[in-house]
């Protein structure tokens, strides 16, 4: 990817550069009026974009086909616009109906994927010892069996946790202590790696480093 | 300065020290080493050779709007030329509002691959679809119903390349790019349902959601981060954005380790000072 030549082009790129640097203000010094006219110029554009690309998408792929003859899209249409009937306080219960169609499609189409991947499969994933002898191996396999074990007795929550049951839900805390925190630390350096991103673009709008 | 009041440094010198030490190595490349993690062996496998034969159609989800270039764009680069080169055909998808700027990136950042490939018959943008799982499933089951017409307008059955693509069954496999959980509906509607090759090209946020199903089987090769994108540069041997970037990601956590230490001291000596 080169550096843009056309005046348009280059416009755009330091006027997104502009914008990044006055969106930084907020951390890097506090919050002031150019990062609130940057924030709310992003928000505002997002969810103009936003509603053009859906309603584009309602167009496409129903009232098009709806007018050339497909007289079954008019349900989903009616379906759409019953929603709205959650801003007229009297005719509230009308969006139910079609909140109901989407959690009942929701869930119907969950569990027919969902029982082979997320749980036959992992279960077998988890239960099936390690075919090489590698020492690592045999820790790991051992550590899930643990962690899994005790984080799941953690939740048993129709008995106390005391007597034999103490031990391994507190272990099972400390594993789901240890996940969460991993997740957490994931998140962090996630975001980390989009600021990576922002200074690369930093750089490369002064030219300090090829596009 | 008693170490106690390192707990009380303002979070701004932090963040000012992070945006200036980011960016010195792209100025000055460290180049700390680079080793292939096995799930992204696995997706590069999963892709080349005999894995794919010439002709086969391929689905490229992008699940990931502009502000997750830095950590999806790399791995889907490579996974795009790597296609191309097998001489499968694609057919490039999305969910974010922003994708047509993904798809623009991805013909400039692959711009020689695509230079002698046509559209419409070696690949095409069929554009945004929206309804999270439900409409997974709806185009395992009829991509048609889904795409009437491609993202210009240009009507399905008028486009040489989809001519027999019809569901699942046509396509050979499906590489999903995530900033959230689209892979993963994949792989409970594709995958799980029909026994479909998917692979995930996650942010690194998602990596302990994704290995595991991995491991599982389920998923053919998972990319993590722009970790995953420099791993596969390295593979397809072109190395580019995400190699860049990886010093400076290196850089980024050592700071964040730097400044938990600092902080831990600060408190601890505090504590142990007896001040409240």
């Amino acid at each position: 990817m080169a550096y843009p030549t056309a005046t348009m082009d280059i416009i755009g790129l330091w006027l997104g550069w502009l914008l990044m640097l006055m969106i930084y203000t907020y951390p890097l010094y506090k919050e002031n009026v150019t990062y609130r006219f940057a924030e709310h110029l992003f928000i505002g554009i997002t969810l103009a974009i936003s509603a053009i690309t859906n309603l584009s998408n309602i167009m496409r792929m129903c009232v098009t086909p709806l007018m050339q003859g497909n007289i079954l899209m008019i349900v989903p249409l009616v379906l759409g616009l019953m929603i709205f009937t959650m801003l007229i306080p009297e005719y509230r219960w009308v969006s139910r109906y079609p909140i109901a169609v989407m959690v009942g499609a929701g869930f119907g189409l969950g569990i027919r994927g969902t029982i082979k991947p997320n749980l036959q499969d992992a279960i077998i994933d988890s239960i099936t010892a390690p075919s090489g002898g590698a020492l690592i191996d045999w820790f790991n396999y051992l550590w899930v069996a643990v962690g899994l074990i005790c984080s799941i007795l953690y939740f048993l929550l129709t008995y106390e946790h005391t007597g034999p049951l103490k031990a391994p839900t507190r272990i099972g805390r400390l594993f789901l202590m240890i996940a969460l925190g991993g997740y957490f630390g994931n998140t962090v350096l996630f975001r980390f790696t989009m600021l990576t991103g922002r200074a690369q673009f930093f750089l490369q709008v002064l030219k300090l480093i090829p596009m | 300065m008693s170490l106690g009041k390192l707990a009380d440094i303002d979070r701004r010198v932090f963040y000012w020290i992070l945006f200036v030490a980011l960016m010195v190595p792209f100025l000055s490349p460290i180049g700390f080493p680079i080793t292939i993690a096995p799930n992204t062996q696995d997706l590069y496998d999963g892709i080349t050779g005999d894995e794919v034969n010439e002709g086969d159609v391929w689905i490229v989800n992008f699940g990931y709007g502009v502000s997750a270039w830095s950590e999806c764009h790399p791995a889907v680069t490579v996974c795009t030329k790597a296609l191309f080169r097998e001489g499968a055909k694609i057919i490039f998808t999305g969910i974010h509002v922003d994708l047509e700027l993904t798809y623009n990136k991805l013909r400039d950042t692959c711009s020689e691959d695509f230079a002698d490939k046509v559209y419409g018959e070696d690949y095409v943008f069929l554009g945004y679809m929206t309804g999270g799982e439900s409409v997974v499933a709806q185009l395992a089951s009829n991509i048609k119903s889904v795409y009437p017409a491609d993202h210009f307008g240009t009507p399905y059955d008028d486009i040489p390349m989809l001519e027999g693509v019809v569901d699942h069954s046509d396509i050979a496999g499906v590489l999903s790019s995530d900033t959230g959980d689209y892979g993963g509906h994949f792989m409970t509607q594709w995958q799980g349902a029909y026994g479909s090759k998917v692979a995930e090209i996650g942010i690194a946020m998602n990596g302990s959601t994704d290995l595991p199903r991995w491991q599982a089987g389920n998923f053919f090769g998972v990319s993590v981060g722009s970790r995953g994108g420099a791993e596969l540069e390295l593979l397809i041997g072109e190395l580019g954005e995400a190699t860049t970037a990886m010093d400076s990601i290196s850089v980024s956590h050592l700071l964040l380790i730097l400044a938990i230490i600092i902080g831990n001291i600060g408190v601890l000596t505090e504590k142990l000072g007896g001040k409240k």
